[in-house]
């Protein structure tokens, strides 16, 4: 009987979402497959292998293992003058913040750790955390190049925060609610990408600019400033602060399904109380997204500082005002949304 | 805050992903690079002096090999500057097939300067396409003379290896897939806004400038200014073929990157038409055929494979000088040979085009950002080995 | 973002689908796969003890001075005077294959291959009994040859 209880106890959704799926274990698999097929797409569309070594019939898919293994054991070289304490913690909060949002991310229409009326802006104000501590990396690392990359990231921070959160407003706006599992239901007709078009494109640019995926990846560009703020990282440091960005457009990637792809929908009414089956319909959703930010890695180069910061204001914000006015135009025009 | 505390002092040294081997000392002042010096010599192997202690044939593979990936604009320099000095003229079987080599390098050579531009400002894709479509281009100058890179392929008299049976047929098979794969290329990268929008505009080099500094190459070419060694003082088969000077008006960054790509399509040009007018005969000057033994002699014919004639060991030069000028891949290069009657050259002299044209990353990069330093400085195509020897 | 702008950009989209899809690939998988070199190719010298005339024009024209000669004590004895024979020191040949073009009597010619590995230094040196053994390397891959082709490039076909 302990058995059943243990299994009981985890099943709970309070504990299942945050620390297994789409939380703590299932972000971990999702960032060991997205690394490995990141290589893979930019091989293939690069006329070559990638990684296939390791375990060559399944192409080479524990290679990203191996690196973490490497990683794990491998000595992280802390520098003399750099400031320790800020210097060792920045990434261990950088990982763990990236994925807190999961918390108010429901996976069934009665399957949630933490509902509340505000559980979007909730997600969202916590993704604002993490830049914080990329910027105090670049200043502990002690580093000129490090300097020049967390000033960067503290550049697109700014760039890129309003209009997300204008665009992620809007479609708030459109359906009425703050709350994410009225908006995943709300969608039982029609996906929000049809209905405010303007503001998933946009939202969709803006995700990738503010997880340093090409052609938005500035403060870490390799040619000009080695690595920016992870100069100076190495071991299991520089795993975790390269595992960070992934994390992060994972769960903004699980924000924008349910926002915008319809979360768990369509899906027939029988096989909706089954949190399993609405479970993966949005992950599936979601790692679409961040295999396309992956693929975008083969085709674009980067983008200048100043550009990508034009973008955001000059055409971005407008786009996301516009959006905002688009959902006014339906809300008023007799759109509403029954739950 | 006083202006040397706002500015930092950054070491794009040796050692950093995209600097090669060279040194660049910048002062930046938040985004805008004030002043930007190349701090060159890393590599400085003395090749000029090493040749003072070697025979003449033993420097061509020495010259060869500072400025890979263009090896045969150096080796063809140095060649037709000692033909000066002993004052002898190859055969006109043996000037197309110099022509034909030196067209392949061109190419490769392109590529190679493309692709290291490409990954410079952030696209992989661009470097690893560049460098797997010069492997068909390696692959036929494999046939040709045996070797990949370092192809040693040109001697004082001629060459030393005829093309193989059904050598035409390959070349025109890699020459289709190239102009094939160009379009591919506009799509994905040249005409990728973000591409366009990292180099148009970048690092404009002015047309008075380019003259008076002394740019060489695609760079000049760049900045509307059309001349071209070939067209100047035509050498080896040039007289002979129809090409054009390709130029472009804006003198940009965009600008030299468009000059190398129509340069390869003219350079596809003038290997079909090499291929075509190639006249029979000898590849061997006769002075050297008749010093060849006999039963040497009907081996060379039969197989297209050269045997020195043992005068190469020890060959003396007359006294005297002679200045040779190539046009490069990367621009100009010159040959100076000074001999006073032995068998190792006096003194010999070696201007590469990487080393006339460092003095464009001073000029072009002052008010420039710091992501904008990769960009120029792989649209210069500078080689720092090439410049340092 | 003018219209000409967005279809560059589908279009840059369009072509990295296209190659995800269906593109070729170029590499060679070595060491399982071994590429068979053309006639010709500059690899290791391989050197015939029979025909050697000992005229020592190899030592004279290697531009790297890998080549030299050494003297063979029991043919000195027999002839009463000095008879030197060439050996190689292959970390310093450069393989530009002067030495075979010069070798009147053909004593000296290629071999294939150009991927040995030796453990100390001192294995780079071959005197002239070594060298005239020949070069002892089993490549125990599968050969494939290069064909080139108009629409991938680079095919490549295993030899049987």
């Amino acid at each position: 009987m302990q058995v059943q209880e243990i299994l009981n106890i985890l099943f709970e959704p309070y504990i299942f979402i945050p620390l297994v799926f789409p939380g703590l274990i299932a972000a971990f698999i999702v960032l060991l497959i997205i690394i490995w097929l990141e290589r893979k797409i930019a091989a293939k569309v690069q006329l070559r292998y990638g990684p296939l070594y390791i375990i060559k019939p399944l192409g080479g898919v524990i290679q990203t293992v191996a690196d973490l293994i490497r990683y794990l054991f491998q000595e992280p070289i802390i520098p003399k003058d750099v400031d320790k304490l800020a210097f060792l913690l920045t990434p261990v909060f950088l990982f763990g913040l990236a994925y807190l949002p999961v918390v108010v991310i429901p996976i069934g229409p009665s399957y949630y750790a933490f509902r509340s009326d505000l559980s979007l802006l909730i997600a969202l104000a916590l993704t604002t955390l993490a830049p914080i501590f990329t910027v105090l990396m670049g200043w502990a690392s002690n580093n000129k190049f490090s300097l020049i990359g967390s000033v960067r990231e503290g550049y697109l921070v700014i760039s890129y925060e309003i209009p997300i959160f204008l665009s992620a407003l809007s479609m708030a706006i459109l359906y009425g609610t703050l709350d994410l599992v009225e908006i995943a239901e709300a969608q039982r007709g029609i996906w929000g990408i049809f209905l405010n078009p303007v503001a998933a494109v946009n939202m969709l640019v803006l995700m990738y600019m503010s997880t340093s995926k090409f052609p938005f990846e500035i403060p870490e560009a390799e040619s000009e400033i080695v690595a920016g703020p992870y100069t100076e990282y190495g071991g299991i440091l520089y795993g975790l602060v390269m595992g960070a960005s992934y994390v992060k457009l994972y769960v903004l990637s699980l924000v924008y399904s349910i926002l915008f792809l319809g979360g768990w929908n369509p899906l027939p009414q029988s096989m909706i109380g089954n949190p399993f089956i609405s479970g993966s319909v949005l992950f599936i959703k979601s790692f679409i997204l961040v295999a396309f930010g992956a693929f975008l890695r083969a085709v674009y180069p980067r983008f200048r500082i100043d550009q990508a910061i034009g973008l955001g204001w000059r055409i971005s914000l407008p786009l996301s005002l516009i959006s905002i006015f688009i959902s006014l135009l339906l809300v008023m025009g007799g759109v509403r949304f029954v739950y | 805050m006083e202006a040397e505390e706002r500015e930092l002092e950054l070491l794009i040294g040796p050692q950093h992903p995209a600097s090669g081997h060279m040194r660049l000392i910048a002062k930046i002042d938040g985004d805008v690079v004030t002043e930007l010096r190349p701090d060159i010599g890393y590599v400085h192997r003395s090749v000029e002096k090493i040749a003072e202690t070697k025979k003449f044939l033993q420097i061509i593979p020495l010259v060869e090999r500072p400025s890979l990936p263009d090896t045969t604009a150096n080796n063809l320099a140095y060649v037709m500057a000692l033909e000066k000095l002993l004052g002898i003229e190859p055969p006109p079987r043996a000037r197309y097939l110099r022509t034909l080599l030196a067209e392949i390098t061109r190419i490769h050579s392109h590529l190679y300067g493309l692709g290291i531009h490409g990954v410079m400002i952030g696209s992989s894709t661009a470097y690893m396409w560049c460098f797997g479509d010069r492997e068909p281009f390696l692959q036929l100058a494999q046939e040709l003379t045996g070797a990949r890179l370092t192809y040693s392929y040109i001697i004082p008299g001629g060459v030393r290896r005829d093309m193989p049976k059904g050598f035409a047929d390959k070349v025109e098979k890699v020459l289709r897939y190239m102009e094939g794969r160009m379009k591919d290329y506009f799509d994905i990268y040249f005409n990728n806004p973000v591409t366009r929008a990292r180099l148009e505009g970048v690092g404009v080099l002015k047309r008075e400038d380019a003259i008076r500094l002394g740019a060489v190459g695609p760079n000049l070419r760049a900045s509307n200014v059309p001349y071209d060694v070939r067209k100047a003082e035509p050498y080896a088969a040039y007289p002979d073929v129809e090409f054009d000077v390709i130029t472009e008006k804006a003198g940009d960054s965009f600008a030299r990157v468009m000059v190398r790509v129509r340069e390869i399509g003219e350079s596809i040009k003038i290997i079909r038409q090499v291929l075509k007018r190639i006249p029979d005969g000898p590849i061997l000057h006769e002075n050297y055929e008749k010093l060849i033994p006999p039963k040497l002699k009907e081996q060379y014919k039969s197989t297209g494979i050269v045997k020195f004639p043992s005068l190469f060991a020890n060959l003396k030069a007359p006294e005297g000088e002679a200045i040779a000028r190539v046009e490069g891949g990367r621009g100009e290069v010159v040959f100076h040979i000074i001999s006073d009657g032995k068998t190792s050259p006096y003194r010999l002299r070696m201007v590469t085009p990487s080393f006339r044209n460092v003095v464009l990353f001073e000029h072009l990069t002052k008010g420039a950002r710091v992501a904008d330093i990769p960009a120029i400085y792989g649209s210069l195509d500078y080689f720092p080995p090439e410049a340092d020897r | 973002m003018s219209i000409d702008r967005t279809v560059r950009h589908v279009k840059a989209i369009i072509t990295g689908t296209k190659y995800l899809f269906s593109g070729p690939r170029m590499t060679i998988m070595y060491p399982e796969d071994i590429e068979e070199l053309p006639e010709g190719y500059r690899g290791m010298i391989e050197y015939d003890w029979n025909s050697c005339i000992k005229c020592s024009l190899c030592a004279m024209i290697c531009p790297a001075d890998a080549i030299k000669m050494y003297v063979s004590k029991e043919e000195s004895e027999k002839e009463k005077k000095i008879v030197k024979r060439p050996g190689i020191n292959y970390a310093r040949c450069i393989f530009c294959g002067f030495c075979v073009d010069i070798c009147p009597t053909n004593s000296l010619t290629f071999s294939k291959v150009h991927d040995m590995a030796y453990y100390t230094y001192e294995e780079h040196f071959y005197p002239p009994d070594k060298f005239a053994e020949g070069i002892k390397h089993v490549h125990k891959g599968r050969r494939v040859r290069v064909i080139l082709d108009e629409k991938r490039g680079i095919k490549y076909e295993p030899v049987d």
